[in-house]
């Protein structure tokens, strides 16, 4: 079974197509991408007890968000510390880990259903199921941008689209296996973790089992590399993980990526709430659903759309745009709540979104392009705990800030203006956070010896 | 970039493969966005 999994066992053979990369990615992804949806089981395990209505002794919402926060948490936290040694092992070792902590960490969680226990679905889906998603999310970024070096941002865009797409498929496919499962006795959820937990073990396993790297040096038929120089910010050198978290671009783009996951939530969060207050009598509950829908769509598309863009305009460029067109749009949210139009806050509000969604797409390609591919996955890995850190500090915000104002009386309607304002604001941050990025210095770059080294890991023939 | 091998034209098989490949993971995405179309539609109504 090692050797099965094995790096080596994995390079690919002389005519192996390239194409066959990004959807055992989109694989992996579409499945971690079901975190989320997790809010379409937040009710239901609110009436484990009492089935129809909440019973005495049921869970609470509040008990229940912890388990999303520590799923996120977790995903921060266990791809930097496994980065280096998805790096070391490969896609498919790696791959075949996270496919079974994300499996297993559903049937942990039914477990904890069955028995009632809620710290069973913090240690299912909030640790276990946090290490798949973790380990999930870096396991085909770095192989993608190694198999297209021609097109970084549009390879790990179509990987990345997929966590935002995965929730499309996860929302409905929930509903049907609760609708299936419920009875007189039980809400359904646990069976229908049961059966998710299956469903993406197997489609992950093929994911890791498809995923092939390309042998060392290898590259595009017909394609030259742009320069023999290191051009901009573009470098031909690779910098090794522990040395890149010791540079200041590491630093500047971990700030950059935490302000624009920070400001995308505080859309995110509050999403169906802040679009009924502030169009009372406008918007009624089905279409402010539909205007989280239209947001996840937009979330996607950024993911793909802004991504590929940056492998003709460039990353900061990329980063650029959405640090300076990001204010505007926030500041433009509470005008159109002033004008009463749905439509120019709906406009607004997508394009934030696209753009959340395009920065989480488009660093890896920043990264591989600073700090070399050599061991963009671990980086990358370790930039992640950005999005952790986001993940906490974005809804803290919009929600403290929110309750502050309600409780100054201030109206319900103009509640989230300081918030887009402040918002608009750490993206003024993020953009001078970009500004300020420059090439690594030389002194970071790995030797041919230690990169000779490395890549020895890699050095067997290859097979398909 | 130590050895610069070009890689040769990919085996013609593996096309059916990408194909396939590419069906198992397009079906249910677009059958997710044609759902979130489905509810996003309820906001222009």
């Amino acid at each position: 079974m090692a050797g099965l999994l094995s790096k080596e066992r994995i390079v690919a053979g002389p005519g192996f197509n390239r194409w066959l990369v990004p959807p055992a990615a989109l694989a992996i992804h579409l499945s971690i991408g079901q975190a989320y949806a997790f809010s379409v089981f937040k009710l239901p395990l609110t009436k484990v007890l009492g089935i129809t209505a909440p019973a005495a002794g049921d869970w609470k919402q509040t008990e229940l968000a912890w388990i999303f926060t520590i799923a996120i948490v977790f995903l921060g936290l266990s791809a930097a510390v496994f980065g280096r040694w998805m790096e070391h092992v490969g896609p498919r070792k790696s791959g075949v880990v996270a496919a079974c902590c994300w499996s297993l960490g559903f049937f942990v969680s039914a477990v904890g259903i069955r028995t009632h226990n809620i710290w069973l679905l913090y240690l299912g889906y909030g640790v276990l199921g946090g290490c798949g998603l973790g380990i999930g999310y870096i396991t085909p970024v770095s192989t993608l941008i190694k198999w297209f070096p021609d097109r970084r941002g549009m390879a790990t865009g179509l990987a990345i689209m997929g966590f935002g797409g995965g929730a499309m498929i996860a929302s409905p496919l929930s509903q049907v296996l609760l609708d299936h499962y419920r009875t007189a006795t039980s809400v359904g959820v646990a069976q229908s973790f049961i059966t998710l937990g299956i469903i993406y073990l197997v489609a992950m396993l093929s994911g890791a089992f498809l995923c092939r790297i390309p042998a060392p040096g290898w590259r595009p038929a017909g394609w030259e590399p742009p320069a023999l120089k290191d051009r901009g910010l573009i470098t031909r050198h690779h910098v090794h993980v522990d040395r890149a978290i010791r540079t200041v671009p590491f630093y500047l783009l971990w700030t950059a990526l935490f302000l624009n996951v920070t400001a995308g939530i505080g859309i995110l969060e509050q999403a169906s709430p802040m679009i009924q207050e502030m169009f009372k009598g406008m918007v009624k509950p089905s279409a402010a659903a539909g205007f989280v829908g239209l947001l996840s769509l937009f979330n996607m598309a950024g993911r793909f759309g802004w991504s590929s863009l940056s492998d003709r305009i460039g990353r900061k460029v990329t980063y650029g745009v959405f640090f300076t067109l990001g204010p505007l749009l926030y500041i433009a949210l509470p005008y159109a709540g002033r004008l009463r139009s749905v439509e120019l806050f709906v406009i607004c509000a997508a394009l934030i979104i696209s753009m959340y969604g395009g920065g989480f797409a488009t660093v890896p390609a920043y990264l591989s392009d600073l700090f070399g591919t050599q061991y963009v996955g671990a980086i990358h890995g370790r930039l992640l705990t950005a999005w952790s850190a986001a993940g906490v500090a974005g809804p803290v915000l919009v929600n403290y800030i929110r309750e502050y104002q309600i409780e100054h009386g201030i109206p319900a309607t103009q509640a989230y203006n300081v918030t887009m304002y402040l918002m608009a604001g750490l993206l003024v941050l993020g953009f001078f956070a970009n500004l300020a990025v420059r090439p690594v210095p030389e002194r970071f770059f790995m030797s041919d010896d230690e990169l000779a080294r490395d890549r020895g890991l890699v050095g067997v023939p290859g097979r398909s | 970039m130590t050895n610069m091998e070009q890689s040769p034209v990919p085996r013609s098989g593996q096309w059916g493969l990408v194909a396939i490949a590419w069906l198992l993971v397009g079906v249910p995405l677009l059958w997710g966005v044609w759902n979130t179309l489905l509810k996003a539609a309820a906001l222009f109504k």
